[in-house]
């Protein structure tokens, strides 16, 4: 029997304290009968995104919801992945998207905007925003079953994945981003058309994490993220001493990083973790001994 | 977001999966907390490993090592960087980490290192001059490596690059085909660039093409003023490079980032022109008569 477990937390940066900004990040996980899902979603907190750690809030919701859905009958889903993966996981992120809409227009419809939040823009400005932009969101969601992984992302975000050889990897392919990029959301009309996902059938995951970008943005290199995340790993056997300590070094990271919030979704393959806690270990002393060496090799002068 | 319109999301109802009615889940759902900041206990923290990065610039410097820049020039070129690299740790001290990647050119382009080096760690290699002046090259080879999949790999990179380019000659290669290849480049397009000009034979023009602006170009005549102009340049650049500015204006009308990127490039300018006249000249002894 796989028994699956996991953590979330979201810590508020910095610059969004100093800027009276509420912390725009969401972050949740779910356990349920032979699968699990984490997710993370990073509220725009621009102008116009003015109810956004609402919508971030929303956008793991709809996903929880909608993945619940889908596993409703887990055997045909599981069945089905092998050979229809595509089209499958074309129809959880629709089913997000919509779940993600309709939250947005029922709070929308209990809540209409207020004076106060409309005083913020011209009448233009104001008539020229979508309704849904209000609460823009990123989306990270990664979910695995007994002997396969999937995740679906929409704007910023990281997976990093630890299958049964122990090595820390990123799941989905990252193209080049550069300074003017224009990142994706759950707000945009052509959402559901904009995910980014992976599959990955046929391996068994000790552990995999969603992260918002302030995570990742607070590391010097993607060797340090990747290594940090083995690290995590190697402490999940002692999860709830363990705890306090990934809370207070993502309020670090948040802090002395970037300032900007940092949500981090973990869910984890207890008996698999026991059974290759050693291999994890192991790569542990191999990546500190690796990045050393990285290190020496970048301060050689080559003129 | 410039493609946000509001319509009525297509849910496609007909999965390949049918509803199981009598599923018996024992689930647990689980929703993070926010964290209330309180407590800042880091020591018995194995994650400390791996540590924290602030927001990252780099700066690239394209240096001219050709034979005409051999003697007085090399040689105060390279004691005013080896007197800059303190002042611009000065400039990252507050909240931003600064890399520093130096590219030289004349037969051949070489990097000083492999990668940009962290101020802190950066130690400058003295560089010797001689063979011909392949600026266009050394174009090409700063628009390959200005990639995130190469010199801008790091998590932490937030600003858009600083380059700098001095130089004392013409060109000995097709220099306008690198800097066409060049151009294309998006880090280049809103990095803040700046040149050098160094001694009576470089041709500002030339410069201009490359900085996209006559403002960010300005000229050494004597080894006083190519530290005072190389100072210059290096520390306000490195300071507008790493400003958060914000994405709204002074009627809070939210900007894009390619204004942002215009301003500071303009700022740049400005500053660099009001800090240039400021300078005097001395009774510096010129490059290419005293020297």
């Amino acid at each position: 029997m796989i028994m699956f477990n996991g953590f979330s937390h979201s810590v508020m940066g910095a610059s969004h304290e100093k800027t009276n900004l509420v912390c725009q990040d969401s972050s949740a996980f779910k356990v349920g009968d032979h699968y699990a899902v984490a997710v993370v979603a990073d509220g725009h907190g621009s102008k116009k995104h003015f109810r956004s750690h609402l919508g971030s809030k929303f956008a793991v919701e709809a996903t929880i919801e909608a993945i619940d859905r889908f596993y409703e009958d887990r055997e045909a889903l599981e069945a089905n992945l092998p050979t229809n993966h595509k089209l499958i996981i074309k129809n959880i992120e629709k089913q997000i998207i919509s779940n993600w809409n309709m939250k947005v227009e029922k709070h929308l419809a209990e809540n209409p905007v207020t004076d106060e939040e409309k005083s913020k823009f011209t009448p233009e400005e104001f008539e020229a925003i979508p309704p849904e932009s209000y609460y823009g969101s990123t989306l990270v969601a990664g979910i695995t079953g007994d002997n396969y992984t999937f995740g679906v992302q929409i704007g910023d975000g990281s997976f990093v994945a630890i299958f049964e050889d122990g090595r820390a990897v990123m799941p989905m392919e990252y193209n080049e981003s550069a300074p003017a990029n224009v990142t994706a959301s759950v707000c945009n009309s052509n959402a559901a058309s904009m995910f980014s996902s992976f599959y990955a059938p046929n391996r068994k995951l000790i552990a995999m994490y969603g992260s918002t970008d302030g995570l990742y943005t607070s590391f010097g290199s993607e060797h340090d993220f990747l290594d940090y995340h083995t690290i995590i790993t190697s402490q999940l056997v002692n999860l709830d001493t363990f705890k306090e300590i990934i809370k207070n070094n993502l309020t670090k990271r948040s802090r002395f990083g970037t300032e900007d919030d940092i949500s981090l979704s973990c869910i984890y393959n207890e008996n698999l973790l026991k059974d290759r806690i050693d291999l994890v270990n192991k790569r542990v002393t191999e990546n500190k001994k690796a990045a050393a060496e990285r290190k020496a090799a970048m301060l050689e002068k080559k003129v | 977001m410039s493609n946000e319109h509001v319509t009525e999301p297509e849910v496609n109802e007909t999965q390949n999966v049918s509803p199981l009615d009598d599923f018996d889940t024992a689930e647990t759902v689980s929703t993070a907390p926010v964290s209330d900041d309180s407590i800042l206990d880091f020591d018995d923290d194995p994650l400390s490993a791996t540590s924290v990065s602030k927001k990252s610039l780099v700066i690239f410097f394209l240096i001219d090592t050709s034979g005409s820049m051999k003697g007085k020039k090399m040689g105060e070129l390279n004691t005013v960087m080896e007197e800059l690299i303190p002042e611009i740790r000065r400039v990252g001290e507050a909240d931003t980490e600064v890399k520093v990647a130096v590219l030289t050119f004349s037969t051949e382009v070489r990097w000083m290192y492999s990668t940009p080096i962290p101020i802190e760690d950066f130690e400058w290699a003295r560089l010797r001059a001689s063979g011909v002046t392949s600026m266009g090259a050394a174009f090409k080879e700063l628009n390959h490596r200005m990639s995130r999949n190469s010199f801008l790999n790091s998590p932490s990179l937030s600003f858009a690059p600083v380059i700098f380019l001095m130089t004392d000659g013409y060109p000995s290669d097709d220099y306008k085909e690198g800097l066409r290849e060049l151009q294309t480049n998006s880090w280049y397009k809103f990095g803040l660039k700046a040149a050098l000009g160094i001694g009576q034979e470089a041709n500002d023009n030339i410069l201009a093409e490359f900085t996209g602006s006559k403002d960010t170009v300005v000229h050494a005549y004597s080894g006083g003023q190519l530290a005072q102009m190389i100072k210059i340049i290096a520390v306000t650049s490195s300071q507008i490079g790493s400003k958060s500015m914000t994405l709204s204006d002074d009627t809070n009308h939210e900007l894009g980032e390619e204004d942002v990127f215009a301003a500071k490039q303009k700022l740049l300018g400005q500053q660099i022109q009001e800090l240039v006249s400021t300078q005097t000249d001395g009774d510096d002894v010129p490059f290419d008569t005293g020297w």
